[in-house]
């Protein structure tokens, strides 16, 4: 046995001797827990703030006993020797992750607590969820080890914001028994009624956002493109659409290509700079520019062998028609260049080449 | 199409010159095979004496940046002759492997 029973009595050093004995097992627990929490998550595509743990150290633990081991008849009473917390962006999200922990573990639901609905309507303060749990034998199971799955554990559940609170709380000291003023408490806890405010109002603000969503992909999904503004929400909908596909497989099939799929969100800035507000106008741009913009990818690539082109080609095409319809320069066209593949000597040069075969085509009838 | 490759922890610096087409392309995967390795590379093709790519070539650079991304790296081409960069522009290869 050490000799630095940090001054317990006879009950309270059995009880840390026991713990230093089964420090492998609860490293070995946070593992498995730590695992199995993560691949719930992922399997429910729940992102969280964070996902921490810790095994509960010898002096915190010493010190814990110290002021109330009388309470524990042995390490197995102790249910915080492994803490697991999970700290999610929104409330409403915190349930979720309480579905998906009763889901993975055997819950001991007497020593479980909701501090979420402790408080009386008039007060505000610690906001949590705590679940005290056992690894069932359906995760993991061990016949050299059974305190695996005897040992319990916690896992505490909150919003960021009711973390940001708890620390601060706790850094005031309240664990030392060091008596915090009454007016400071109140303080903290008005600032606990704040947070829940604040909690509730992402909540809310997020709720609208996916209503709105929604809403856009209904009305791009309806080709109600008029009334969908162009961002990257919506051109991202817009793009599942395939929107551009019938131009490209026109092109490709002037030399028989390949067509190299590319993700086009990065045509997004450009289109706005080329002063595109709604997904209306890229539609119209698309109807009233696709036969040249066809027709200057039979100019470029119908004289060449080359059989493979991306996906970018045929919005990329419509956009260089548009400028020129639109009595754009050389200097404009460039720019597009610049925001398309940012700013370099080429897109000059691109543009000029551009213009050039404009001229040689008299592609001029665009305008 | 002759490779000339440097390579100082993951930062490689590649030498094109010549032509790339059907002939010689199966020769160019096996010279740049040393880029299709490890974590975080950091590529520079410099282009200045590279003549011609083919479509063959396009498919080349475009394995090269697939796989790059793949492993959280960096690729560029630099110093494109006017001809090799129409190649790319006109194919919307631009889009793809970043051109300085």
């Amino acid at each position: 046995m050490p000799d630095d029973n940090y001054g317990l009595d006879l009950h309270c050093s059995m009880i840390l001797d026991d713990y230093r004995s089964s420090l492998a097992v609860f490293e070995q627990m946070k593992g498995i827990v730590m695992e199995a929490i993560s691949n719930s998550l992922n399997e429910n595509n729940l992102v969280v703030t964070a996902l921490e743990s810790r095994v509960k150290t010898e002096s915190s633990l010493a010190g814990k006993l110290a002021l109330k081991g009388h309470k524990y008849r042995e390490l197995s009473d102790l249910t915080d020797i492994l803490g697991v917390r999970v700290i999610t962006f929104y409330s409403d999200e915190v349930d979720k992750i309480a579905a998906l922990i009763q889901e993975k573990f055997d819950i001991d639901w007497e020593n479980s607590v909701d501090k979420r609905k402790q408080h009386a309507l008039e007060s505000f303060g610690y906001m949590s969820l705590h679940y005290i749990c056992r690894i069932p034998e359906s995760i993991y199971k061990d016949p050299a080890h059974p305190e695996v799955n005897t040992f319990r554990f916690e896992v505490q559940m909150r919003t960021a914001l009711q973390h940001v609170w708890a620390n601060m709380y706790h850094d005031t000291g309240y664990k030392s028994g060091f008596e915090i003023p009454h007016e400071h408490l109140r303080s903290l806890n008005r600032l606990a009624g704040v947070l829940e405010l604040a909690d509730d109002e992402f909540s809310r603000i997020r709720i609208q956002i996916n209503d709105y969503r929604r809403k856009v992909q209904a009305l791009v999904k309806d080709n109600d493109f008029d009334d969908v503004p162009l961002n990257g929400d919506t051109f991202k909908s817009y793009l599942d659409l395939n929107p551009f596909s019938t131009l490209n497989k026109k092109i490709a099939a002037i030399n028989q290509a390949e067509i190299q799929e590319l993700n086009l969100m990065f045509f997004l800035e450009p289109l706005k700079k080329l002063g595109f507000t709604t997904l209306g106008e890229v539609e119209r741009m698309k109807a009233e520019c696709s036969e040249y913009a066809y027709k200057l990818a039979v100019h470029q690539i119908g004289k060449t062998d080359l059989d493979i082109v991306s996906s970018a080609i045929g919005l990329q095409n419509l956009c260089i028609t548009y400028i020129i319809k639109h009595e754009g320069s050389i200097k404009e066209l460039a720019y597009f260049f610049d925001t398309l593949n940012g700013p370099s000597d080429y897109n000059r040069q691109q543009a000029e080449r551009i213009y050039q075969q404009v001229n040689k085509l008299r592609l001029q009838s665009i305008k | 199409m002759d490779v000339k490759i440097n390579k100082v922890d993951n930062k490689f610096d590649v030498i094109l010159t010549g032509r790339l087409d059907t002939t010689n392309a199966d020769q160019f995967q096996k010279d740049i095979e040393i880029l299709m390795e490890g974590e975080n590379p950091d590529i520079t093709l410099d282009c200045k004496d590279m003549e011609y790519t083919s479509s063959q070539g396009l498919r080349m650079f475009l394995m090269l940046q697939k796989s790059v991304n793949a492993r959280g790296g960096k690729l560029v081409m630099k110093d494109m002759k006017p001809q090799v960069k129409e190649v790319f522009d006109i194919t919307g290869f631009s889009n793809i492997i970043k051109i300085i």
